[in-house]
């Protein structure tokens, strides 16, 4: 077992990989009532073609899959489903699926092990049948057309249309009406026995746990026998370029919505933290509360919000998203590009650097409030590679100059992309 | 953990928790006043202004740089109706020092700012600067008009409206536009002074502290030391009769998928009631397990969004659903069932254990949730009572099947609120 320390924000994790190929993570936190698991597997909707281990030719799945995958598993062949019972506990149980994986989860604050036994027995035992896989067609189609009425969710979706020409991520993680209808069993049973292998996936626990202990309580609930696999997923070449500038919706809102992406290469593994850190910073003396475009933009009453700033990536996809509501969103794009153009040709300043980089660290402490947020942030970052600690180790090592670096590399206006949804 | 409440001096309250379970100090104060029309869009205005600048801090620049030398301390204002009451809440969250990368006393530094962001707010000349004024209420005319672009939520808002048409609680927690435009700059400043001397305040203070400085802090604040005590009377509000046949109100907008809102009364209840009524409630609607979730969702297929909640000031019960449009009379059918079924008593002794169950986690994780806490403590204020977390769970505990059935004769569909497309 490896032990990692945080001295700053006084945590430990505990890290153990079995030989049946499963990672887990304990991180134990005293005086806390709330105990929490989540089970992921590295999979998610950008993965939908792949080779299956002891096949030649690659097999590619519709649009959608792994997130209905992740609706089906709750389903028990005797004819319980895992969500009621795991309510029954009185737990919280939930799951959810993003581009790079799928995840299952609980908090709980009594009958812990009761949850963890079904957590385990659910995630290891699928039951699709025919006629369940036809029932969940209707409510995913509900989902998806929920998600078809939420402006914000259409102005994301094409911002990354906008972005990325042959990468999945351009496509609804739920996929679309017509895409679900193409999945049946056999679908979900090939692509659970790929990528539910025990080598592809974590569990980790966050709460008042001894580490040892529990980990033996997870060994004990293993019953999937699996061989270790290397699962070869293909991915289409991305170009570097971005597909079109501007993009503009009309839905029936009041107030428009906006969304701005810089598309970036991808990143090397043992930069990605820092360069991490330093987008953070960039973007906060960019567009944060106290920089001089924000208080313009707000002045001129184009903005009313700090709009959220944000940089998202895995080992396939990486890219800046501004997102937020405007009166008028192309003068943010205006504004947004004479401070870039401005702190490019003066460098950033020093002492807001400073001041940044001071609430960034305050932000960094405070995602270790919560037990659940814990746990999901150390899972998360394992499928990218990162050890959330990293973010409290390697921020010191973010200068002024990288930073400059960074901005001069990252923030190129021929990376930029504009998704807008406003009214008629 | 370990909650004290103190009066300082009459009308103003500080709450004190006392935890270990977070990196962080969450201070927070509460105005309550008494919801009405001729107020409420004044004090929605007053919530965006505050926020622009203080005595010492004079622009949203200069409030957010000083919140930022403080390792990121945040700040944020919201506005809610509790009952009849209208609720401006502002909050502040710093680290607590044990996590500064160097020693600092940043919770007196806290506190003090969040105090005279609320409390000296920037004047010039006996008025809120007018430059302020003017931008905010741009803001909040779009932030109303907004209303409509969340339509899931929009339902819902515009559900219990029509159930409490020409109620205080009908109204809009932002206000109205027409009422926006009048307001000056100097009438909202006086107004804001006056709401001062006489609104319900309540300061609450939750982390890992020395309760006796933080006391002590508090009292010698000299905003604090400067206010004076008043007497207050928080606003019980008249709850709804249940009709005879309920209203149906159709609306259309462009949307994709059609929301159907119920809106449900439960007359003269008294306050163990309300117990009853929150396990009700999540047998009719509160998860996975419940009768709408199983019975609209999971065995036909109608929905992905299938549930209700119960607003306990008010004695309402709000259900929800996303449907195919085509599906109204369907959804509507088996929504009608299931509420029959309550009456009828048909659910299991399962069904009510599962309940509790629910309602009982999700009390025993208030204690690891900082913001739920003191929301938990300030719904203890306004409802008049004083109930620990473990005495609320033997409150649940204690709640037989019949009571289920006595309250759910009373439960009546007041309203049918339908979203859908143009």
């Amino acid at each position: 077992m490896q032990v990692i320390e945080n001295l700053k924000v006084k945590e430990k994790a505990y890290i153990e990989k079995l030989e049946n190929g499963l990672t887990i993570i304990v991180i134990p936190k005293q005086d806390t009532q709330k105990k929490y698991a989540i089970f992921g597997t590295n999979f998610g909707s950008i993965d939908n073609n792949f080779v299956v281990p002891g096949n030649t030719k690659p097999t590619k799945i519709p649009d959608g899959v792994a997130h209905f995958l992740e609706h089906k598993l709750f389903e028990q062949e005797n004819g319980t489903n895992s969500l009621d019972v795991l309510s029954a506990l009185g737990v919280d149980a939930n799951a959810y699926t993003t581009n790079d994986h799928t995840a299952y989860l609980f908090e709980a604050t009594d009958n812990f092990n009761e949850a963890l036994d079904e957590l385990m027995n659910y995630v290891q035992n699928p039951y699709f049948t025919d006629e369940n896989v036809e029932k969940e067609k209707g409510i995913i189609g509900q989902e998806i057309n929920m998600y078809e009425d939420e402006p914000s969710w259409q102005v994301y979706m094409n911002a990354m249309k906008l972005m990325y020409k042959e990468n999945p991520i351009n496509v609804d993680i739920a996929g679309t009406i017509e895409s679900i209808s193409k999945i049946n069993k056999e679908t979900l049973y090939e692509v659970y026995n790929t990528f539910y292998n025990l080598s592809n996936m974590l569990l980790v626990v966050c709460g008042d746990f001894v580490p040892e202990e529990i980990i033996k309580e997870i060994k004990n609930r293993i019953t999937k026998n699996d061989t270790q696999i290397e699962i070869q997923r293909i991915y289409p070449n991305e170009q570097e370029e971005i597909v079109k500038k501007e993009e503009t919706k009309i839905m029936e809102v009041n107030n428009p919505i906006f969304e701005i992406g810089f598309k970036d290469k991808l990143c090397e593994k043992k930069d990605m933290v820092k360069k991490h850190i330093a987008i953070e910073i960039i973007l906060y003396m960019l567009l944060g509360k106290s920089s001089k475009t924000y208080k313009k933009l707000y002045e001129q009453g184009d903005i009313m919000s700090q709009p959220d700033l944000d940089y998202e990536f895995s080992k396939q996809y990486a890219h800046v998203l501004i997102s937020g509501i405007a009166r008028n969103p192309q003068n943010v794009v205006k504004e947004l590009k004479t401070a870039i153009e401005e702190y490019k040709k003066c460098g950033l300043n020093e002492e807001d650097f400073n001041r940044i980089k001071k609430k960034i660290y305050g932000d960094y402490i405070t995602e270790y409030n919560d037990v659940s947020n814990i746990a999901r942030m150390f899972l998360a970052d394992y499928f990218k590679g990162i050890n959330s600690f990293d973010y409290l180790e390697e921020y010191s090592q973010v200068s002024l100059q990288y930073a400059n670096q960074i901005l001069k590399d990252v923030f190129k206006e021929e990376k930029m992309v504009v998704s807008i949804v406003k009214g008629a | 953990m370990e909650y004290k409440n103190k009066e300082i001096k009459e009308g103003i309250n500080l709450h004190m928790i006392q935890t270990n379970n977070f990196k962080t100090n969450l201070l927070s104060v509460f105005l309550t006043t008494p919801l009405l029309r001729e107020t409420v869009t004044k004090e929605a205005l007053i919530g965006s202004v505050i926020r622009r600048g203080s005595k010492n801090m004079p622009s949203t620049e200069q409030i957010s740089k000083n919140l930022e030398e403080m390792y990121g301390a945040s700040f944020d204002c919201g506005i809610e109706k509790i009952g009849d009451n209208h609720v401006l809440k502002f909050y502040l969250e710093a680290i607590n020092d044990e996590f500064l990368p160097q020693e600092e006393n940043i919770l007196k530094k806290a506190i003090d700012t969040l105090l005279e962001i609320v409390f000296e707010p920037l004047s010039e000349n006996g008025e809120f600067k007018q430059e302020y004024v003017k931008t905010e209420k741009e803001n909040l005319k779009q932030i109303i008009e907004g209303k409509i672009d969340n339509k899931a939520k929009y339902a819902q808002d515009r559900c219990i409206e029509e159930m409490y048409k020409d109620k205080p609680y009908g109204l809009y927690k932002f206000g109205y536009v027409e009422d926006l435009e009048k307001i000056t700059s100097k009438e909202l400043y006086e107004y804001y002074k006056k709401m001062l001397k006489e609104c319900k305040i309540d300061i609450f203070i939750s982390g890992k502290i020395d309760t006796t400085k933080t006391k002590q802090i508090i009292e010698t604040n000299e905003t604090i030391t400067n206010i004076q005590g008043r007497k207050i009377l928080i606003n019980k509000g008249q709850n709804l009769e249940n009709v005879k046949n309920p209203e149906i109100i159709e609306e259309k907008l462009e949307v994709t998928q059609g929301k159907l809102v119920l809106g449900l009364n439960i007359e003269n209840t008294n306050l163990d009631e309300k117990y009853i009524a929150m396990v009700y409630n999540t047998i009719l609607g509160g998860g996975a397990n419940s009768k709408l979730f199983q019975n609209v969702r999971e065995k036909a297929s109608l929905a992905y969004t299938a549930g209700s909640s119960y607003i306990r000031q008010k004695d309402n019960i709000i259900i929800r659903c996303g449907i195919e449009i085509a599906n109204y009379s369907k959804a509507l059918e088996i929504i009608k069932k299931q509420i029959e079924d309550m009456k009828k008593g048909e659910f299991t002794q399962k069904d009510l254990d599962n309940a509790k169950q629910n309602i009982i986690s999700a009390i025993k994780f208030i204690p690891d949730e900082q913001d739920t806490q003191i929301t938990y403590y300030f719904g203890q204020v306004i409802a008049g009572s004083e109930v620990s977390l473990e005495e609320y769970i033997k409150r649940i505990e204690r709640i037989t099947k019949e009571q289920i059935i006595e309250l759910a004769k009373k439960v009546n569909i007041n309203i049918i609120y339908f979203l859908t497309q143009k």
